[in-house]
């Protein structure tokens, strides 16, 4: 029985509907899938449809006669609403709409006709990206991703901050191969705080380095199902999460343990599809991941291997703008500033070198200056 | 951010239009008691469900192909009838035919769900009906599925606004006690128990004409099965009579072959679904485990060898030893099977070729 019973947790299930399932490990569902299909179901190449025909008739035992009646019947002209010479315009709800989701529609539409608004930069930017990587093939067959691989949907949440009451939370979603390391994933995230400079520069604005304090902590880690997946890559790296787990080995905490996400494949982990999980960099910052898709790959699929982690969206956090020019993006937080139209204020580089020093560079009064890194400055 | 709530938002707004609209269609398609894609798309057409695409704009083309397709996939699935799920599978097949973005956005199909649709294929397969086997086989060949871990991509925010979708009731198989009450599990467990009561009482008789012994009903099963398929039909009847009282004769001989049709894979896939869905396996491995019993019983059970004057253990007794016997096939068996194995242990198999059990049932289905 045990071992019936192992398979079966590998095939998904709601743990909470349409919330999360329980947990499964994905290399054996991998394997529970491929198990059932025919190598056709995950091919990339197109298979012949007269050939199939042909064998559906010889298995079924029908003539050829019925066979082409059947393949008339099923066509897709039997579903064609129009008259064949006049295709109707499938940007436009079709006029006196009976369905209820084209009188929904319609109503959009005509609101939007007063509007006259053009697409906002967020939705050209959508479209781009999956436009862009659909069937994609590689230049060599190398770089093929495998038939019948594992692809992974994953939303990588931002901090939550004043933009915690939105109805979307920033994330980005990013498509990973079941061969990828938890580390490839790590890499492909992309957070303004592994850009933040730290420290006061008022006195020496000139010496605020351009970046970046990735390369000054280099330690973080993913949390998923007990597992603690350190990033241990560079010799520098600290296992940041041993505090966590020693805190809660004092307090009757189930026990974590540890591992490396750059060996640890996706494919080795056991997880919840659709529950949060952690990625922690900085020490402190703190992301929610969701595993939102497991499945297989697909001929439509971007089957390219090097461009993988695939990027297919990116949240555009609108650009916080200087408080004086309100034209360029700030650069500079500065707090305690009697220039300043409020405590803190942000400046853009200009303005802030004009109003808190002198030609020749002195400083011009007290305050404290803070390089400033804009979350929208990624777009 | 505001715009952006909308526009989030406004995908979200179809949910409830988009499964009026599938509901509308499938309801349509139920009341013409057929299973035959020509009809399917007869109706398609006239609704100009096609249409359901346009107007989208952009991405929205993609969102809204996701929407629909999993609002459909449902139909395709258990609690509903069987043809309620052929109206579900020729609907996916014709939104996935007829979306606008490019390439198709593909049907999810969930690990936990290939089963039914197996099973589903099978009856569509023992009741011949072409059009659903070959429109089945159409998506798979075009590709058309996404082999995936759940039906939908899932965020976990979802939890906080989600509004349960009520199952439209109508294209519920009706529930029916005597139909699960009776079923092959029990009507099997009926047979060996009461092929043994008929062995057990001849055997404590001297003669054969002992009166208690034709107590017994020997067509007991066979007639309870018929009873409850009769019982089914009435039912499938007076459905059909309530929604409309003029074809009340129609549902005789009256049928066209297209009802009949459709009538029949009705039938199969209920009757078949709820009593004989697990036939086939359980009959196997029962089989096998009567011949596990039957061989220590005759080989080296003191049990079977004395039919008169043996000593009878005790319950507990007997369910260790069948216990021991039975080793791993015990477990996961339920409870009502171990009737049957207590019993077992005190006969010989030889009284009882172990196959004309299964004849019964074969002959009564
Ligand atoms: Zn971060
Ligand atoms: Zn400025």
């Amino acid at each position: 029985m045990a071992a019936s019973k192992n398979a079966n947790t590998n095939i998904p299930d709601y743990e909470y509907t349409d919330v999360n399932t329980n947990i499964f490990h994905i290399d054996s569902f991998k394997t529970e899938w491929l198990n059932r299909l025919q190598p056709g179901d995950v091919s990339f190449q197109p298979e012949d449809q007269d050939s199939s025909d042909a064998l559906f008739a010889k298995e079924m035992g029908i003539s050829a006669d019925t066979m082409a009646e059947l393949k008339t019947v099923c066509s897709l002209d039997s579903l064609r609403c129009h008259p064949e010479d006049q295709p109707p315009d499938p940007d436009v709800v079709p006029p006196d709409p009976t369905l209820k989701t084209l009188i929904q529609r319609k109503k959009k539409q005509d609101y939007r006709a007063t509007l006259k608004i053009s697409k906002n930069r967020h939705d050209l930017y959508a479209d781009e990206l999956e436009r862009l990587t659909f069937g994609k093939k590689p230049e060599t067959l190398d770089d093929m991703v495998a038939e019948g691989e594992i692809i992974l949907n994953i939303n990588v949440y931002y901090p939550a901050t004043f933009e915690k009451f939105c109805y979307v939370r920033p994330h980005i979603t990013v498509l990973m191969m079941g061969s990828h390391t938890l580390a490839e994933l790590r890499d492909a995230i992309c957070c303004v705080n592994d850009l933040q400079v730290c420290g006061e520069f008022s006195n020496m604005p000139d010496m605020a380095p351009d970046f970046i304090s990735k390369d000054h902590f280099k330690s973080a880690f993913f949390y998923f199902e007990g597992v603690f997946y350190n990033d241990m890559r560079y010799p520098e790296c600290q296992d940041t999460s041993i505090t966590t787990i020693e805190w809660a080995k004092d307090r009757n905490f189930p026990t974590y343990t540890q591992a490396k996400m750059e060996d640890t494949r996706f494919v080795d982990l056991k997880i919840k599809v659709g529950f949060p999980y952690l990625y922690c960099h900085q020490g402190d910052c703190e992301h929610l991941v969701i595993i939102t898709d497991v499945r297989l790959t697909h001929k439509d699929d971007c089957l390219d291997k090097k461009l993988y982690p695939l990027l297919t969206h990116k949240h555009r956090v609108s650009t916080q703008k200087c408080a004086v020019c309100h034209v360029y993006i700030g650069r500079w937080v500065t707090t305690n500033d009697r220039f300043a139209p409020s405590n803190p204020c942000l400046f853009c580089d200009e303005c802030f070198r004009m109003l808190h020093y002198d030609t020749e560079g002195n400083k011009l009064g007290e305050f404290q200056a803070f390089p400033y890194v804009d979350r929208g400055a990624f777009n | 951010m505001s715009a952006k709530r909308c526009r989030r938002g406004e995908i979200e707004l179809y949910r409830s239009p988009v499964t009026e609209d599938c509901e509308h269609l499938l309801s349509l398609f139920q009341k013409t008691d057929s299973v035959r894609f020509e009809v399917f798309s007869k109706i398609w057409k006239e609704m100009n469900f096609s249409h359901i695409f346009h107007g989208t704009v952009k991405h929205e083309k993609r969102s809204f192909s996701r929407l629909i397709l999993d609002s459909a996939y449902g139909f395709l699935l258990p609690p509903f009838s069987f043809q309620i799920r052929v109206g579900g599978l020729y609907l996916l097949y014709s939104l996935f035919q007829s979306q606008t973005a490019a390439p198709p956005e593909p049907i999810r199909l969930a690990l936990k769900d290939w089963e039914h649709v197996k099973k589903f294929e099978k009856d569509a397969m023992d009741a011949q009906h072409m059009d659903v086997i070959y429109i089945l086989r159409q998506l798979r060949l075009q590709r058309a599925f996404h082999f995936s871990a759940t039906p939908t991509r899932l965020v976990f925010r979802k939890l906080r606004k989600k509004e349960s979708p009520a199952l439209c009731e109508n294209f519920i198989e009706r529930a029916s006690r005597p139909q699960e009450l009776i079923n092959i599990d029990l009507l099997e467990e009926l047979t060996n128990v009461h092929d043994l009561y008929g062995t057990l009482k001849s055997s404590v008789s001297e003669t054969s004409e002992n009166s208690s012994v034709n107590l017994i009903r020997d067509d007991l099963i066979p007639q309870l099965r018929s009873t409850v398929m009769d019982f089914h039909k009435w039912q499938s009847r007076q459905g059909a009579a309530d929604e409309d009282e003029d074809e009340d004769e129609g549902s005789g001989e009256g049928m066209s072959s297209q009802q009949e049709c459709s009538r029949r894979a009705q039938l199969i896939a209920s009757i078949k679904s709820k009593a004989y869905g697990e036939a086939a396996e359980a009959r196997k491995s029962r089989r096998h485990r009567q011949v596990e019993l039957d061989y220590t019983s005759s080989v080296a059970g003191p049990l079977g060898s004395s039919r008169s004057g043996r000593t009878k253990l005790s319950l507990k007794a007997r369910t260790n030893e069948s216990l021991l016997v039975l080793g791993d096939l015990y477990e996961g068996v339920t409870s009502s099977s171990t009737i049957s194995q207590l019993c077992s242990l005190d006969f010989k198999p030889e009284d009882k070729p172990k196959d004309s059990k299964i004849k019964v049932l074969m002959k009564t289905r």
